[in-house]
C-alpha cells in the first residue's frame, strides 16, 4: 500500500532523513519510533504530499505522491503534530468543512461527520467552539478530522499527545478497531503505545532506519543476555562476590534498595534455577525472583542511543 | 469546484460572523454618515447660488462629480487600510496556527485555495461597497439620479477593491505574522495609490501617459463618469490576475521549499 524508496530530505544542508526504504502492506498498523528530531515527522509530511523530498519517491496505492498528489491526498487522512483546527469554528462545522475539502460527496458528509464524532467520542462537545476545548479534546478533533473522509491510509503523528490515560487507552482501542480497514502509520516516542497497537515497528534514528521488523522479532534481537531481579530479606555483605561465582552470572548490581539486586546473566533458563538454589542455600531469605526478558525499551535505547552510550 | 466553494463559504462565514467585520462596517457607516451629508449640503448650496454665477463650470453642477466622486475617493482611501485587515489572517494565520497543513494535505490545488479565499474577500468588500452605496441611493429621494452611471461607479470601486484584495492576499501569503502581512499590504496599496500622483507631477507627456495608464485612480474616474473602458477593465483584471497568480505560486512553493 505504501512504498518508500530511497527517500532523502535535507533542510539547507542538514540531512533530516537519508535513503529511507520501507513498505507497508494494506491493513497493517506500523509504528514509527525514534527520538526527537529523528525525522519521523519529516517522513510523514513527505508521504502525505505536504512537502517534497530532496530525492527518492513515495508511492501510495501504486500512485507516486508527486506525480499525482491530488489522487494520493484523497486516500490519506493525516493528523499533523499540531492538530490543524480553526479556533473560531464549531466542531461539527469544522468536520463538515474538512469533509468537503477532502472531496466527500455532499450526500454522505453528514453521515461521515457523525461517524467520526462517534468514533472519537466528541458527542458531548460537538456544538462548541474549538478554541474553548481542552488540549485533549482538540487532539481528538484532530483525529476525527483525519478519519472524516474514511481514508484508506491514516497517518497519525503522535496521536495520543496531550490526552489523559483513559483517553489514551480509548484512542489505542480505536486504532486497534481501525486495523484491517485502514492502513495506519503512527509515530510516537511512547513505547507502550507501539506495543499496544502496532504489528510492525520501524525504528528511525538520525534520519536512518536502524531496525524494521515485527514486535516479536525485535524482542529476540537482543539475544545473549537476560536480566534477573532479586529481592532478599537479609542480604549479606559478600553477596555480590558469591553470586558472581555462579556460572552464567555476568554482572551484579545493587537495586533501588539494599534488599533489591539486579543480575545480568546469560540467556538460558537454567541460570535462574542456579541462582534460586544458591540464594536458598546461603539462607538470604528469598522474597522475590523475576526474570526479565530484554524489552522494547532496551532495544530502542540500544538502537538509538547505543552508539553514543 | 466544490473545494473552492467550501473554502469561500468557510471564509465568508468567518468574515460575516466575526465582530471585527462589524467594527469595520460601523467605521465605514460612521465616516459616511458624517462626511456625506456635509458634502451633499455644500453641493446644494452651490446649486442655490448657481444663478448668481452664470460662468460656473458645468462639472460643478453635476452631483456625480461633486458628491459621488469625493465619496468614492474616501471609500477608496478607506479600503486601502481596511482590506489588509480583512486579508491579513487568511494565509498568515493559517500558517501560524498550522491549519495550512490541512489545506496542503487536502486533495485540492493551490489555485483552488487562492481562488476560494479571494472570492471570500470579494464578498466582504461587496458588503462594504453595498453599505456605501446606500448613501447615494438614499439621495434619490431628493433628486433624480442617473442610476446606470452610479452603479458603474460602484462597480468600479468594487473592482479596485478586488485589486487591493489580490495584492493583500499575496502579502499575507508571504509571512506567518498577521501584523507583518498588514503592514506589507498597506504599503502595496499605498504604492498603487501614489502612482496616481505621478500623473500630476510628471513633466514629459510620455511619462504622464504611462502614469495615466497605470494609475488606478484614473481608471476609477473613468468609471465614475459612467464609461466602461475596456483598457480599464483589462488593466484591473490583469492586476488581479497577476497578484492572485503570485499568491498561488507562493502557496505552491511551500510544497517544495524547505
Amino acid at each position: 500500500m505504501i512504498e518508500v524508496q530511497n527517500l532523502c530530505k535535507s533542510y539547507g544542508g542538514n540531512l533530516a532523513i537519508q535513503s529511507l526504504n520501507f513498505k507497508v502492506q494494506k491493513g497493517e498498523v506500523v509504528g514509527f519510533l525514534g527520538p526527537n528530531g529523528a525525522g519521523k515527522s519529516t517522513t510523514m509530511k513527505i508521504i502525505t504530499g505536504f512537502m517534497a523530498p530532496t530525492s527518492g519517491k513515495a508511492v501510495i496505492g501504486g500512485v507516486d505522491v508527486f506525480e499525482d498528489p491530488i489522487a494520493v491526498k484523497k486516500r490519506i487522512g493525516y493528523l499533523p503534530e499540531t492538530p490543524p483546527v480553526y479556533g473560531d469554528m464549531l466542531v461539527t462545522d469544522y468536520l463538515c468543512y474538512v469533509a468537503e475539502l477532502k472531496g466527500v460527496p455532499s450526500a454522505k458528509i453528514q453521515s461521515h461527520v457523525s461517524d467520526a464524532i462517534e468514533k472519537t467520542q466528541l458527542g458531548s462537545v460537538h456544538k462548541r467552539l474549538i478554541q474553548n476545548l481542552s488540549k485533549g479534546f482538540r487532539q481528538r478533533v484532530g483525529i476525527a478530522q483525519a478519519l472524516v473522509s474514511d481514508p484508506e491510509v491514516l497517518i497519525l503523528d503522535e496521536p495520543t499527545v496531550g490526552l489523559d490515560p483513559k483517553q489514551v487507552s480509548e484512542i489505542r482501542d480505536l486504532i486497534r478497531k481501525l486495523k484491517g480497514h485502514h492502513t495506519i502509520i503512527l509515530s510516537t516516542h511512547i513505547l507502550p503505545e507501539v506495543q499496544a497497537t502496532c504489528e510492525r515497528i520501524i525504528i528511525i534514528n538520525q534520519g536512518q532506519i536502524v531496525a524494521q521488523d515485527t514486535l516479536s522479532n525485535l524482542a529476540h534481537l537482543q539475544t545473549g543476555t537476560r536480566k534477573v531481579h532479586l529481592k532478599l530479606k537479609k542480604p549479606s555483605g559478600d553477596m555480590a562476590q558469591s553470586l558472581m561465582k555462579l556460572g552464567g552470572v555476568l554482572k551484579v548490581q545493587c537495586g533501588p534498595s539494599p534488599q533489591e539486586w539486579l543480575l545480568e546473566t546469560t540467556e538460558g533458563e537454567d541460570v535462574v534455577e542456579v541462582i534460586a538454589a544458591a540464594v536458598m542455600q546461603m539462607g538470604w531469605g528469598l522474597l522475590e525472583i523475576t526474570s526479565v526478558r530484554a524489552d522494547l525499551e532496551d532495544i530502542f535505547l540500544k538502537l538509538t542511543y547505543g552508539a553514543q552510550a | 469546484m466544490n473545494a473552492i466553494f467550501a473554502i469561500t463559504k468557510k471564509e465568508t462565514k468567518g468574515f460575516f460572523l466575526s465582530p471585527n467585520y462589524y467594527v469595520v462596517a460601523f467605521l465605514c457607516t460612521a465616516i459616511f454618515s458624517w462626511v456625506y451629508p456635509n458634502v451633499l449640503n455644500k453641493f446644494a448650496q452651490a446649486l442655490a447660488t448657481f444663478t448668481m454665477q452664470p460662468d460656473m463650470p458645468k462639472q460643478q453642477l453635476n452631483i456625480h462629480y461633486q458628491v459621488f466622486l469625493p465619496q468614492l475617493n474616501i471609500l477608496n482611501l478607506f479600503l486601502i487600510f481596511v482590506i489588509p485587515a480583512l486579508t491579513m489572517k487568511l494565509f498568515a494565520e493559517e500558517k501560524k496556527m498550522r491549519t495550512f497543513d490541512l489545506l496542503l494535505t487536502s486533495p485540492i490545488s493551490s489555485i483552488q485555495i487562492v481562488t476560494g479565499k479571494f472570492l471570500a474577500v470579494m464578498a466582504a468588500i461587496f458588503g462594504l461597497c453595498f453599505l456605501s452605496f446606500l448613501y447615494p441611493a438614499a439621495t434619490a429621494v431628493f433628486t433624480k439620479l442617473n442610476w446606470a452611471s452610479l452603479i458603474i461607479a460602484f462597480l468600479g470601486i468594487f473592482l479596485v477593491g478586488g485589486v487591493y484584495a489580490a495584492m493583500d492576499l499575496f502579502a499575507s501569503s508571504l509571512t506567518e505574522s498577521a501584523v507583518v502581512a498588514y503592514v506589507m499590504a498597506v504599503m502595496l496599496n499605498m504604492a498603487v495609490w501614489f502612482v496616481g500622483i505621478g500623473v500630476d507631477i510628471a513633466d514629459s507627456p510620455i511619462a504622464r501617459q504611462i502614469f495615466e495608464h497605470i494609475a488606478l485612480n484614473q481608471h476609477l474616474v473613468g468609471l465614475v463618469e459612467g464609461t466602461i473602458r475596456t483598457n480599464s477593465l483589462v488593466f484591473i483584471f490583469s492586476l488581479i490576475f497577476l497578484f492572485c497568480f503570485l499568491c498561488e505560486r507562493v502557496v505552491e512553493s511551500s510544497r517544495w521549499r524547505s
